[in-house]
């Protein structure tokens, strides 16, 4: 009982006034900067670095895991309801969400978005809680060899987010993994496809390529097609409540992805936007009416909503145990403890016991206000496709081109935009699949820099893959993923 | 034609302060009409970014300033593209940036047009130090240790936090060419930062990992996973790093400094200058920014604006001959 108490202790700190205030302020405003594209929490948690400077450690950081994790569960909001990301990690999320709100269902897409949300969230604070100090031996035991590993894997969902052709699903991953070596190679510091531009020595970043190919692409092949009298009637919201039997569907895809989730997020580096990746893509292999994924299926939603919120709880595992970060957002909050006087690390737990505690018990008060905060809000908040078409188009429109000019502050980047704008109306005029090529885009960078970080180190000896337990695992994993599907391919048409 | 100019920028420098002393001692003193741009050339949250916040926030807590400082964050390009933007605003004396190791060693390594001496120096202010870290139950105890071994093996891998070219690796190929190995021999990995670098080690996927004193002072101490070798200081460090043996001590005679400062548009007049020159002199005095210093594992390290600009030249002879010894100077 000893997590108990520790509990305890931490409700004793996160539900002291102040720090009540403090949870609901970073929620709050994280929910705000996750629904805007652009503002994303790595900027919103810098810039306030000043502000809690002069509180006390635990306050400040449970005000700054707030706006974190109220990011992530806001996020989900513009890309349901206008394929417009407003972070990373919800880009999943749009597969599914955006087509059910075009179907008229954008209120229950929203509610379980939320409902997801919370529940993985609330899962991996337990986990957390009872197992941060030991997850920190696995977090270390992934190396660049077991790095790679676990990006293969990722990156054979494409067969499985490649709906009609497999070959176009190729050629979109492909093209994904060719925008992601753009930029200094770190390893051997050249510059790759940078055409000599200084804008892309940095590389492209990853929201302008998916809100371009996503958000602004639908607004072309909305105009493209003009009119718009086939579709429904948008101001059909629908409603907010599930049915039982949507519950029980959704049941299982939560909760498997909030365990993945939370051990993608423990392993630095891979984060919420992996593991909701991750975490769609399995759903979509186990479900048995997996060919209605990307069409407005609820598991769609679930899924990768309930994975982006427990990876981001998961980050705080290393942060907390190891002191070291493991994304950029939780790097932010690494030099934020830093300056509180506070060092995150294996002496945490017994130096600062009212941080760690503290911050763990306000998780589960900050997810209840969320929930709270967000259910009462979606009929407000979905109006906005009350809006007539013409309207609602250019309001797109603006979000993207803010979103992507407030994050670098530069023109280039919405010439950049535009541009993925128009791949993204190709392909989908071609019957190219987007969401190969965000996938490879992700994973395409740590996969290769994984690889030659490993190969480096092994002297070129490409049995290192084979050599370690766990690479050797994913590998296999990986390979069985690809050969399943091709099997039963086989089968149907010998049937 | 670079190592010409710098010469003559050299020969210059002396006669040239002695007469800016003499007019500014006439001039009225210039203070700033407006608040002044100190450019991050990066995003939140990095190193510069860190200094400009720190820095604006105690000016203006300790209401040193006249003006407001406005932290402005220009990424890309490592600062190439804060640099490029900068440098058009020549004579703007509201305009400064923070400065440190790359502004010499990304035009070296050829990806900027600007260099340090496309701007004016204003203050050194902060420095770090490089350190050496092992898994806490190596078998190595000093750095010669480590490089007796990497001299019966160069195959044994050591991680840093950024691209080959840059600081880390330029810090321990140093290292590894004052203690007698060919620098070029070392098989630095490159992480995607310091904390990278350092979860690769406590895993033991890396032999040892190179990365900024101040970054690493969290990971030591009791009950950690890992143990330092040895530190780029003159001198030990004190606080949590007390007990770290510098280079030096151990007979490999070697220093390196992550120095960080502040540098101005081109061309910035004398008399700003000398107004920047005394803020900074004055917030260093503070007692908000010796604490905020200390919780960020700084030290205080100024250099008046002339003598800034002498240790940049010096630098960037030092590092230009560690990176044609890597075969990677690409200037």
């Amino acid at each position: 009982m000893d997590a108990f108490n520790n509990l305890m202790y931490g409700f004793g700190i996160a539900l002291e006034p102040m720090n009540i205030a403090y949870v609901f302020a970073g929620v709050f405003a994280g929910t705000i900067i996750g629904m805007l594209p652009g503002l994303g929490p790595i900027s919103a948690l810098a810039l306030m670095i000043p502000i809690t400077f002069a509180m006390e450690p635990s306050s400040g950081l449970i005000l700054m895991a707030g706006v974190y994790y109220g990011a992530i569960f806001g996020g989900s909001t513009s890309s349901i309801l206008l394929n417009a990301p407003g972070v990373a990690g919800t880009v999943a999320t749009s597969f599914d969400g955006y087509p059910l709100a075009k179907q008229g269902l954008a209120g229950k897409a929203l509610a379980i978005a939320a409902y997801s949300s919370f529940v993985g969230g609330t899962i991996s604070i337990v986990f957390l809680m009872l197992v941060a100090p030991l997850l920190s031996k696995v977090a270390v035991s992934f190396g660049p060899a077991e790095y790679f590993a676990l990006m293969v894997l990722g990156l054979t969902a494409v067969v499985s987010l490649s709906d009609k052709s497999l070959v176009k699903g190729l050629i979109a991953a492909v093209i994904g993994v060719m925008i992601s070596i753009i930029g200094i190679d770190l390893q051997t510091g050249t510059e790759r496809f940078t055409f000599g531009s200084a804008h892309l020595l940095d590389g492209i970043d990853f929201l302008v390529v998916a809100l371009g190919i996503f958000a602004l692409a639908e607004v072309f092949y909305m105009l493209l097609r003009g009119g718009g009298g086939k579709e429904a009637p948008r101001n059909a919201i629908g409603s907010l409540k599930l049915s039982r039997s949507e519950v029980k569907q959704i049941a299982g895809p939560v909760s498997r992805s909030s365990v993945l989730g939370f051990f993608t997020g423990v392993l630095p580096g891979a984060g919420a936007t992996i593991g909701s990746f991750l975490g769609y893509s399995m759903e979509k292999r186990i479900a048995k009416d997996g060919d209605t994924f990307g069409k407005g299926n609820i598991k769609g939603v679930a899924a990768p909503e309930a994975a982006n919120n427990a990876a981001c709880t998961g980050s705080f595992v290393p942060l907390l145990t190891l002191g070291v970060p493991g994304s950029g957002t939780t790097a932010v909050l690494l030099g934020a403890l830093l300056v509180m006087g506070v060092t995150p690390g294996p002496m945490m737990l017994e130096q600062r016991p009212d941080v760690f505690w503290g911050v763990i018990a306000s998780m589960y008060i900050g997810n209840i206000f969320l929930l709270v905060l967000n259910l009462p809000l979606i009929p407000l908040i979905a109006k906005i496709l009350d809006l007539p078409r013409p309207l609602l188009l250019s309001l797109i429109l603006i979000f993207c081109m803010v979103g992507v000019y407030g994050m670098s502050f530069s023109i280039f980047d919405l010439l950049l935009l535009l541009g993925f704008g128009l791949l993204g109306l190709g392909m989908r005029l071609f019957g190219f699949p987007a969401a190969p090529l965000i996938l490879a885009l992700i994973l395409g960078n740590i996969m290769e820099e994984s690889m030659r970080r490993a190969l480096q180190i092994s002297g070129g000896d490409w049995m290192t893959f084979i050599d370690k337990p766990i690479s050797l695992s994913l590998l296999l994993i990986a390979l069985l993923s690809l050969a399943l599907p091709l099997l039963k391919k086989r089968r149907k048409k010998v049937m | 034609m670079t190592t010409l100019s710098l010469k003559r920028f050299a020969v210059l420098a002396l006669p040239m302060a002695a007469l800016a002393m003499t007019t500014s001692a006439h001039a009225d003193e210039w203070t700033p009409s407006r608040s002044v741009e100190f450019v991050a050339p990066a995003n939140p949250g990095g190193g510069w970014d860190t200094l400009v916040r720190t820095v604006s926030r105690v000016l203006q807590e300790e209401q040193l300033a006249e003006r407001n400082f406005a932290a402005i964050n220009v990424p890309g390009g490592g600062g190439a593209v804060a640099w490029a933007q900068i440098a058009r605003d020549s004579g703007n004396p509201h305009k400064l940036f923070a400065t440190s190791p790359p502004i010499i060693l990304v035009p070296l390594a050829g990806a900027s047009r600007h260099d340090h001496t496309d701007f004016t120096p204003i203050a050194r202010l902060i420095t770090d130090y490089s350190i050496i870290l092992v898994e806490a139950d190596s078998e190595y105890q000093t750095i010669n240790d480590l490089f007796d071994a990497l001299k019966e093996n160069n195959s044994l891998s050591i991680g840093g936090g950024s691209a080959p070219g840059s600081m880390d690796h330029i810090s321990v190929a140093g290292l590894a060419s004052a203690a007698g190995l060919d620098a070029s021999s070392v098989n630095y990995i490159p992480f995607s930062g310091g904390g990278d670098a350092m979860t690769n080690l406590m895993g033991g996927h890396v032999e040892a990992v190179i990365t900024g004193a101040g970054e690493a002072v969290g990971q030591l101490g009791e009950g950690s996973q890992l143990r330092a070798l040895g530190v780029s200081s003159p001198e030990r460090l004190g606080g949590g790093l007390a007990d770290v043996a510098t280079y030096q001590e151990q007979g490999v005679d070697y220093t390196f400094d992550i120095w960080r400062g502040v540098m101005g548009a081109p061309d910035m007049p004398e008399e700003a200058v000398a107004y920047y020159e005394t803020l900074f002199t004055e917030m260093l005095e503070t007692d908000g920014w010796q604490q905020a210093r200390d919780q960020l594992g700084w030290l205080d390290a100024y250099q008046d604006s002339e003598t800034f600009g002498a240790f940049l030249d010096e630098q960037k002879e030092q590092f230009s001959s560690v990176l044609s010894d890597l075969g990677l100077l690409r200037q």
